[in-house]
């Protein structure tokens, strides 16, 4: 009874104009820079960090967060409707999205989208209110074995990713995988590949590679393509998801909200790995696994109510231990450190106004982001609508603009270019992009964690620790079946 | 009588005008360049600063990020910036790191280091529910695991690491040292029983009940929350009283004498503000400030002791 009070005070500290106002701004804000590549979700949030100095703490923090939760759904409305991942995550959105869109379904894809990160983003909450701390303390037991386990598990999805040509996926997992490599080595601080290039210090930067992997990728097909006709999608409807189609898909959302919120909770995994493991699991799962990649309403509910419950999963040990668990988080931390406060279980009890008002607030910028969204689907759905010729040039500017916004540097708008034209070559010659970024954004964590484990433990650690021995075994499955069936299709 | 207080009046106004022609620096925003994103520590403290110097002057301070190669970039956009006073750069002992261990060919010499603002004492952390949590405990467990103990940090080579090795090398232990990503990161992995100690400093565990102080490197005991943590010294582990992690201002070589003057004196003000001591003191921290004679002397003597530890470890030539 004591935490439905504590709640009951938080959505106290929500009364009056003044934080509604806040927490509508902060969905706003958020929706628009998911939805704009190069705006991640922590870019995002640490943007409007400064603009929140001069706020009181409580209102500074709930504006923050609520753009954290609602980016995380923005970056669905340009993947869906022009295959450009405002966010990371929305990367796997982008999968069977954009076909929804090529097939004139565009509004089916917003709105599944928008429903489904609406309950993820509340599921991830309410885990957030009720487990906090039990699951922070847990997470911190997992051993480096046990995180490589789980990396190892998130490449394993490679498998279900190739439609027609595992090969083909796992060379461009190997590729993204490869880029990881340049940059500093965070395990012996010895760089490599760097050709002693500053820029290329820290590696690529993941967000230029991501635009330029999908959106300026296609920009440079359609140049290919061009015919000096402007052709338009002829057919775009506006139509939502039925209510039958809803309830289709209503196992697929829980589920895929579980999920990410408990791969939120790792420090170091996040909404990313958490869209791509849900994403495999409900293709295995689905009664209709033949239509991922092409339009499958279960593929976008599954990524986008994963990566917006991953939110709430973040939040947790940030909130119960002090300790980021994403790169938002770690703003966050900023946020709080500029207010004089320090996240972590002392906040609890020194200012729960501030932490039963955020989670209060979270609740109410779900419901926020559901009616702006709905409103908003008819207005985003025209961008289909706009002529090639404007719109795949407002495409590459865009994409530019935001590759330098990541850290105010044209070394990433050339990436950006670089990486546009291996994305064109890829589509090309038929090679799926979505593996390079899953390359890209597991490369570290399994690379540093399993060197972590062996400094620790030897090799022999993989199979002495069960947890890690048991993941290992499931991705290695995994990771064998999808050729297992092939192999039996072919046999007869 | 009356002409001379016309002369002194005129005189007055003359000099008074022409004090306001050399007095107007700054007449344009200053930009403090921070080598972290926003939100990042750097970020907090450098707008903490500019919130509080904003009292003790019009000048309107802008906060820009330019974050690379832990805090190269920075420095190197400072050097090729004109030496107008109109860039400031916030700078911690860690750039000096990573100035040796890039080998960039950044010379400390051509910069201004204005003022060291606060200095941080190095501690070790540890974990206080594990029966492993005191100095006492850990040279006993390490001498008994004889080279299998583990400590957790950040990057091998970086400050951390350095300091670790220090420590080490005074007690006569062998340890292992499982570099993480961050700082935070290791402190979870000291959470969660996966090493035994983390070298950092006491803010480190402020808001982390699960955490303690177990030794600082101080000439004496610091005052607040850690009056209880005893000091190198009184453990009698011998030359590390006095093992700092600084945090600064900066700008490039060739400030004219009337904008230097007007920083000194705005560093002074800062470092007296109840405010801002209060915040730097909540962190465990002291605020201080060493104006560029003493901050050089630091930071050629940290560069030295990089420089000979990363040849030590092989990671620079």
């Amino acid at each position: 009874m004591e935490l439905f009070d504590s709640i009951l005070m938080g959505f106290g500290v929500l009364a009056g104009w003044k934080p509604i106002v806040v927490i509508i701004t902060g969905v706003i804000v958020g929706i628009l820079a998911g939805a704009m590549p190069g705006l991640s979700p922590s870019t995002a949030v640490a943007l409007l960090v400064p603009f929140s100095y001069t706020m009181p703490p409580g209102l500074a923090l709930i504006l923050l967060t609520s753009i954290y939760i609602a980016s995380n759904y923005g970056g669905s409305i340009t993947a869906v409707l022009i295959n450009t991942p405002g966010t990371p995550s929305a990367s796997v959105t982008a999968l069977d999205g954009y076909p929804l869109t090529q097939q004139g379904k565009a509004g089916k894809g917003l709105g599944i989208a928008l429903i489904a990160s609406t309950i993820g983003g509340g599921a991830g909450v309410l885990i957030l209110i009720l487990f906090a701390v039990p699951l922070a303390r847990i997470a911190l037991k997992f051993s480096p074995a046990d995180y490589f386990a789980l990396a190892l598990f998130g490449l394993a999805t490679v498998a279900s990713m190739g439609r027609r040509n595992v090969l083909k996926a796992m060379i461009a997992i190997l590729f993204g995988l490869l880029i990881k490599t340049i940059g500093i080595d965070s395990i012996s601080g010895v760089s490599r590949f760097t050709f002693g290039s500053d820029a290329l210090y820290e590696g690529f930067s993941l967000i230029p590679a991501l635009i330029g992997l999908f959106a300026i990728s296609v920009v440079f097909s359609k140049i290919e393509q061009w015919t000096g006709l402007n052709c338009v999608l002829s057919k775009v409807d506006n139509k939502l998801p039925s209510f039958k189609e809803f309830l289709k898909v209503r196992m697929t959302i829980l589920r895929s909200s579980i999920i990410g919120t408990i791969i939120g909770i790792f420090p170091g995994a996040g909404a990313t790995i958490a869209a791509f493991i849900s994403y495999d699991v409900t293709k295995r799962t689905s009664t209709e696994p033949e239509m991922f990649g092409k339009g499958s309403m279960e593929g976008v509910a599954a990524a986008e109510a994963a990566n917006s419950s991953s939110v709430g999963g973040a939040l947790v040990p940030l909130l119960a231990l002090g300790i980021p668990g994403s790169a938002t988080d770690a703003v966050l931390l900023g946020a709080f450190m500029l207010h004089d406060l320090v996240p972590g279980p002392l906040l609890f009890r020194d200012s729960p106004e501030i932490v039963y008002g955020i989670f209060a607030a979270l609740i109410v910028a779900n419901f926020v982001m559901l009616i702006l969204g709905l409103f908003g689907n008819r207005m985003f759905i025209r961008v289909v609508s706009i002529p090639d010729a404007i719109l795949y040039p407002l495409i590459l500017a865009i994409g530019i603009i935001g590759s330098f916004a990541v850290n105010s540097s044209m070394f990433d708008v050339s990436a950006c270019i670089g990486f546009g034209i291996i994305g064109w070559i890829f589509k090309r010659y038929d090679y799926p992009v979505a593996p390079v970024v899953l390359g890209i954004v597991l490369g570290n964590m399994v690379e540093e964690n399993f060197r972590r484990a062996v400094i620790m433990d030897g090799y022999g650690i993989f199979f002495r620790d069960k947890l890690a021995f048991t993941v290992l075994l499931i991705a290695l499955l995994s990771f064998i079946y999808p050729f297992f069936k092939q192999w039996r299709t072919r046999k007869r | 009588m009356n002409k001379i207080a016309v002369f002194m009046t005129v005189v007055a106004i003359v000099s008074g005008s022409v004090a306001n022609v050399w007095a107007k620096f700054p007449e344009k925003p200053i930009k403090i360049v921070v080598y972290t994103k926003p939100g990042g520590a750097g970020d907090v403290f450098s707008r903490k600063f500019a919130a509080i110097a904003k009292q003790y002057t019009d000048a309107n301070f802008v906060v820009i990020n330019k974050p690379g190669a832990g805090g190269v970039m920075a420095i190197k956009h400072i050097l090729k910036s004109p030496a107008d006073g109109y860039k400031l750069a916030f700078v911690t002992r860690s750039n000096i790191g990573k100035i040796v261990s890039t080998g960039s060919n950044i010379d400390i010499e051509k910069l201004s280091w204005m003022a060291l603002m606060v200095s941080d004492p190095e501690a070790i952390i540890t974990l206080k529910k594990s029966p492993i949590n005191t100095w006492e405990q850990l040279v006993a467990d390490a001498k008994a695991k004889n080279g299998k103990q583990i400590w957790v940090g950040p990057a091998s080579g970086g400050n951390d690491h350095i300091m670790a090795m220090k420590i080490w090398e005074a007690a006569g232990i062998k340890t292992k040292w499982v570099p993480y990503k961050s700082g935070g990161k290791a402190m979870a992995a000291l959470m969660g029983g996966h090493g035994v100690a983390y070298v950092g400093n006491p803010q480190d565990v402020i808001g982390r009940p699960d955490l303690k102080v177990a030794v600082i490197s101080s000439p004496a005991r610091i005052g607040g929350d850690f009056s209880g943590v005893p000091t190198f010294k009184e453990l009698g582990v011998k030359g590390l009283d006095n093992e700092i992690m600084w945090r600064g201002f900066m700008a490039k070589k060739g400030l004219t004498k009337e904008s230097y003057d007007f920083y000194m004196e705005l560093f002074k003000k800062v470092n007296q503000n109840p405010k801002w001591r209060e915040h730097i003191l909540k962190g465990g921290a002291t605020p201080v400030f060493y104006k560029e004679d003493r901050f050089l002397d630091i930071v050629r003597q940290d560069q030295a002791e990089f420089t000979a530890t990363l040849k030590k470890l092989g990671a620079i030539k």
